[in-house]
């Protein structure tokens, strides 16, 4: 395996490739300027939740930096997320909508939501990509178990790349998010993978 | 129904988060859907819940939407006849 | 390309609407017999929805696994702890063998239940604060397998109504890495408020019985349930004297990458799916006796599975049907726990009936309506989430058996 481009992404600091990025303001806030500075062209990203504006934004910084032709559809790369609170904000914001019988309007965007790997299948869309999509909920931050579902998900003889990530957010203004490019032929094994996604956590 | 359509317009924006959209922005006789606001399936619901909450008007099925949600005139149309509250 | 080496399935247990273990749930397949109808257990007002429910209790779920009425527990762990020591004692696993095999159990509710119960608890922050523990999904995961014993590791696929059947994908995958020789994996979920109202929000809910593939149907009917296999290398197996099952010969997913919700028209999603899993198998459409599709019984699903099946299969569809009018969509759990539906179709050699169907769908397909005798060598077997998540396995007869 071999990491082709990768993103590290806090409250506090978003770096690419190495390269620190300016970000302004905080919480949600900060995503959508994000959005605005770098993005701009999909206003389904507002209707998205936190979980899915996060992983969308850092998808997006991640894949432009990729020098390739985007929005192409393909077979050959899938997206593998993990986190430790699936998709708690989402989850709160949506038990508000049924929690007081006066006021019971439940939500269907706020429920649809409520599956954390709604995420992924945003990225799929908005990239055509038509591979193996998936998100594993894990007791903590745990490097070697992240790199072991990369290596399982490449047993798929079609998957070429994956796009890999730590997407973890408590709150609206707690987040850590990693986000790897990893490309099936490299030096890279999976122990390889799994240390240097530790390193990059330290540095979080 | 000039005052409804307008209240409409914001309404909507808030209740499908159309961040980028201002009422001045929305074609009242423009249709929803497809190629107008670019709206999809579950902002149709997310209508439907919105139509519950403010007027009082209750759809059991999601097809009549599709009738009433053709733009915002014909919407509110449809609310000043049937609205409870 | 040739076949890949198949996954041994050396056990399997599952609890639903129709039966607490396989025993159970074969008898009922067998005299046609429903498990859904009006809510019982979950406490709720909306009793216009038929649902499938687990006819226990906690309580009595509780006593059948000697766990003290007191324990902190959900309902989603209690279920899959039912399932799960079915497949252990078939497979032969005892608790010593637990710290080399992987645990992989998928679910989206987790602990919803009781969350839902105690949330203006948890805001007020005076009592049952021990719960909230309770409320991820890995947490659910880590009480079943704790139940038992020690792992190796315990993970949670979270892909909506497709978790268990990705949990086996990520086992066999696991297997075929060189990762693990033994993977237990599959999928428990227990009916919520929170999701009830949620599909219900969707308008998805019929409030008569489902009916997949029939031209009224008009939504899905909300189920429960767990269950699990137990996956094995070959030589893992032989070394130990435990027979095959079943094999997995063949698994894919593919994203649909259409919407969050609706599938796509041509299930673009559903195709690359049964396309790859029979790929991986070596085999041809016309290997396959029998598909258990996905069939929730919304207008949606089932006209974009139509378009998948037709595209796969072409003209000649092989037998079909959704066993969801026995159980209800079982949401996360529905790909294990019709996975073992697969498994006692193939060995008792039988199609289960797509119940409530009496008119073909725009498409003209026409599923399998009466339980009949058959002989099943490959089955195929759909689950699909949103997200655009889209799975099936291809089980098929052991050599020699």
């Amino acid at each position: 395996m071999r990491i082709k481009k990768w993103l590290s992404f806090s409250p506090d600091s978003l770096s690419l490739n190495g390269e620190t990025l300016g970000v302004v303001g905080g919480g949600v806030e900060m995503l959508h300027e994000l959005y605005r500075r770098k993005v701009g062209d999909y206003p389904k990203f507002f209707k998205m939740d936190m979980l899915g504006k996060l992983g969308f934004v850092a998808s997006e910084l991640l894949l432009q930096s990729e020098d390739a032709p985007r929005f192409v559809p393909r077979e050959d790369r899938s997206v593998v997320f993990c986190n430790r609170s699936a998709s708690l904000v989402a989850d709160r914001r949506y038990q508000e909508t049924i929690s007081d019988a006066d006021n019971y309007y439940p939500s269907p965007a706020l429920f649809v939501y409520t599956l954390p790997n709604i995420v992924t299948g945003e990225i799929a869309i908005r990239n055509k990509y038509y591979g193996e999509t998936s998100f594993v909920v894990l007791e903590k931050f745990d490097p070697e178990q992240i790199a072991m579902h990369v290596a399982a998900a490449f047993q798929d003889p079609v998957c070429q790349s994956q796009l890999v990530g730590w997407t973890e957010c408590s709150d609206e203004s707690h987040w850590q998010c990693l986000m790897l490019l990893v490309e099936r032929e490299g030096e890279l094994d999976r122990h390889g993978l799994a240390a240097t996604l530790e390193r990059m956590f330290t540095s979080l | 129904m000039k005052e409804l359509i307008e209240e409409l317009k914001v309404k909507i924006i808030e209740a499908l988060n159309l961040e980028e959209v201002r009422p001045e922005d929305i074609d009242e006789n423009a249709s929803l859907f497809g190629d107008g606001l670019g709206l999809d399936s579950i902002d149709a619901l997310e209508l439907i819940v919105m139509m519950e909450r403010n007027y009082g008007i209750k759809l059991k099925d999601p097809a009549q939407g599709k009738e009433i949600f053709k733009s915002i005139t014909v919407m509110a149309d449809y609310i000043q006849k049937n609205r409870t509250k | 390309m040739g076949a890949a080496a198949p996954v041994w399935i050396t056990g399997s247990g599952v609890v639903s609407a129709i039966g607490l273990d396989k025993r159970e749930c074969l008898a009922s397949l067998l005299a046609e017999r429903s498990g859904v109808g009006e809510v019982q257990y979950l406490q709720t007002s909306h009793h216009e929805f038929p649902v499938g429910e687990v006819k226990l209790s906690n309580g009595q779920m509780r006593e059948r696994l000697g766990i003290a009425p007191d324990a902190l527990t959900t309902r989603t762990a209690l279920m899959g702890m039912l399932a799960l020591q079915e497949a252990l004692q078939e497979a032969e696993v005892s608790a010593g063998m637990l710290p080399e095999t992987a645990f992989i159990s998928g679910t989206t509710v987790g602990g919803m239940d009781k969350s839902e119960q105690y949330y203006l608890d948890f805001l007020s922050g005076e009592s049952h604060m021990e719960y909230i523990a309770l409320h991820d999904c890995g947490s659910c995961s880590e009480a079943v397998a704790q139940h038992f014993g020690e792992w190796a590791m315990v993970t949670t696929p979270s892909t909506a109504c497709s978790s268990a059947a990705n949990a086996i994908i990520l086992g066999a995958n696991m297997i075929r890495c060189g990762e693990a020789d033994m993977v237990v994996a599959g999928g428990s979920e227990c009916i919520t408020k929170f999701h009830l109202n949620g599909f219900h929000s969707l308008m998805i809910l019929d409030e008569r019985p489902c009916r997949p593939f029939d031209a009224t149907r008009n939504g899905l009917n909300l189920g429960e349930g767990a269950a699990y296999l137990v996956l094995e290398s070959a030589e893992h197996a032989q070394r130990r004297g435990v027979p095959a099952q079943a094999v997995l010969s063949g698994y894919g997913n593919g994203c649909d990458a259409f919407h969050q919700t609706a599938s796509s028209p041509d299930g673009e999603g559903a195709f690359l799916a049964m396309k790859e899993a029979l790929e991986m198998a070596g085999l041809s459409p016309q290997d396959v006796g029998y598909v258990n599709a996905h069939g929730t019984g919304t207008p949606n699903n089932d006209l974009s599975e139509s378009h998948a099946l037709r595209r796969i299969f072409g003209p000649q569809l092989p037998p079909f049907s959704s066993t969801k009018p026995f159980t209800g969509h079982t949401t996360s759990a529905s790909g294990s726990i019709e996975a073992v539906f697969c498994l006692l179709a193939m060995r008792n050699g039988f199609i289960p009936a797509n119940l409530n169907w009496s008119q073909p769908i725009e498409e003209g397909l026409v599923p399998v309506t009466a339980t009949r005798e058959a002989g099943l060598e490959h089955v195929l077997c759909n689950a699909f989430g949103f997200g655009g998540n889209d799975s099936s396995l291809l089980f098929s007869k052991p050599v020699g058996r």
